[in-house]
């Protein structure tokens, strides 16, 4: 029986698991965490408070037939088709990487005293939640959200913070007293235009100043001011930086299959880890050219479970991010590689869609709501709504 | 005289060559040309008001059959 080892037991790993038939292979996922986490809670916690349990015991979620080892993999020799453990080591016929991404608050002088201080909502359960705290904290003055690298998780979540800020500050009765600004490298407040459209004159009439082409050079905590390398720069009260997302740290023979950001360098259709015709990698942990989410992390596993199989698919860059833009409202970013992002307007269903997303994500790992999927990504298939929204 | 970087961003679209081009600005010097590889048309717009940001110099833009090429003098950092 081909023997597939996965690394990386998060949304990827977990559906290209349930996805192979275990009499057909010998599926192992290997992960050095007992649990896996909904990620995007972080925001809700983040900026309401949230308290839902958002994690579930790996081993609960894998169907029946499938090994799971916890254990950290430290290194990955895919010349001698060998992973690495600190205690252990495994050998595969075919391996597929999904670490997801971790973030780095060492990249930039500042950063870190200022992530400690006021948390993030990309790294973790508790830093979201000392977010919250800050907000809470806050009495008034400047508040920044930022991106401090172009790389993120989930494309639109740097920008639903500021809206779900801004949404907060108000409700306090502290708009009057309280500057909200948000700062990106981009040339526009979100990178693609069509979707830039609808979302700019919202973060307008909402009094959200957008600070564009601002690379984060290096923070000042007594100054309390935050520099860009193209010159700029911005006084802070309450600072909600998102950190630069790299890859995970595991070390690579050969090194070359990373870049410099420790992504993984893989084709952008096949998934296939350049160079080699045994291994493979989805999700976050890739450099491919799309949304960092968890619903390409899904398609991509659907598509490397088809090749597993022998069936020649090929992921055509689908993202479908949800947006929220505070106030019950939310859209959505479809695309693809051959198809523009859809000028896709606001509405209280397409809020209460990524809603329905967290009730049943657990299930939708197991594959329980593959049809349902289907039916909806037909239903949204960007060239169809590129049409209909001009 | 500073050293040329060549960036090639070719295939990846908006914004991908912008943040290319961003990444390559992290690591240069006053003195130094950034040559942009990119098929993206939009990569023309979105460069010059990169450049007119940072006050820095376009030199050229050119087009040839695979790729536009966009010099780019760096003059501050
Ligand atoms: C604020 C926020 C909002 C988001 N909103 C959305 C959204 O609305 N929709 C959407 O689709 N996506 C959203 N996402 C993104 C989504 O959560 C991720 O894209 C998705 O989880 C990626 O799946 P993955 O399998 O690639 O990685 P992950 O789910 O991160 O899994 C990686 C796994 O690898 C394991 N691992 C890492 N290193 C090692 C190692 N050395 N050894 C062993 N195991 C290791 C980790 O423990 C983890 O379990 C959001 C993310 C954030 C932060």
């Amino acid at each position: 029986m081909e023997k597939i080892v996965i690394v990386g037991g998060g949304a990827g790993g977990l559906i290209l698991a349930n996805s192979l038939d275990p009499k057909k292979f010998d599926i192992t996922v290997i992960d050095k965490s007992p649990i896996t986490i909904f990620q995007p809670a972080y925001l809700y916690i983040a900026f309401k408070g949230a308290h839902a349990n958002i994690t579930k015991p790996i081993r609960s979620i894998l169907k029946k037939g499938r090994k799971f080892i916890e254990e950290e993999v430290i290194k990955i020799d895919l010349e001698e088709r060998k992973v690495y453990t600190k205690n252990n080591s495994y050998s595969y016929d075919k391996l597929v990487i999904a670490t997801g991404t971790i973030t780095d608050t060492s990249k930039m002088k500042g950063l870190k005293e200022i992530n400690d201080q006021f948390g993030d909502y990309h790294t973790n359960i508790e830093n979201a939640q000392k977010v919250w705290k800050s907000l809470n904290n806050f009495k008034g003055g400047s508040l920044i959200i930022g991106m401090s690298s172009p790389i993120c998780k989930c494309p639109p979540s740097p920008l639903e913070g500021a809206f779900l800020a801004e949404e907060f500050i108000n409700k306090k009765g502290l708009k009057n007293k309280s500057k909200i600004t948000f700062f990106t490298p981009y040339p526009r407040a979100y990178p693609s235009e069509p979707i830039n459209e609808v979302i700019e004159p919202l973060l307008k009439s909402r009094n959200i100043n957008i600070m564009t082409f601002f690379d984060l050079d290096y923070i000042d905590t007594e100054k309390k001011t935050i520099y860009s390398i193209e010159g700029d720069e911005i006084s802070y009260d309450l600072p909600i930086i998102i950190p630069p997302c790299v890859g995970v740290n595991i070390e690579y023979n050969p090194s070359n299959v990373l870049d410099e950001d420790r992504f993984i360098k893989a084709d952008k259709y096949t998934m296939q880890i350049n160079g080699f015709d045994d291994a493979y990698a989805i999700g976050d942990a890739t450099n491919i050219a799309t949304a960092k989410s968890g619903v390409t992390a899904h398609l991509e596993a659907k598509v490397l479970a088809n090749r597993l199989n022998g069936i020649d698919d090929k992921f055509n860059g689908r993202t479908n991010c949800p947006f929220d833009v505070g106030y019950g409202k939310g859209t959505f970013v479809i695309g693809s590689y051959t198809q523009p992002v859809v000028k896709y307007p606001p509405t209280r269903i397409k809020h209460m869609m990524k809603k329905v997303m967290q009730l049943i994500y657990w299930q939708s790992l197991k594959g329980t709501f593959d049809f349902a999927f289907d039916i909806f990504f037909k239903m949204t298939d960007p060239e169809k709504l590129n049409k209909k929204y001009k | 005289m500073g050293k040329r970087i060549v960036v090639d961003a070719r295939g990846s679209s908006c914004p991908g060559p912008i943040v290319e081009l961003s990444k390559a600005y992290r690591n240069a010097a006053v003195g130094d040309v950034i040559e942009l590889w990119a098929t993206d048309p939009g990569v023309k717009a979105d460069t010059q008001a990169w450049a007119e940001k940072t006050k820095n110099k376009i030199e050229s833009i050119k087009e040839d059959q695979d790729k536009i090429i966009i010099v780019i003098d760096i003059e501050n950092r």
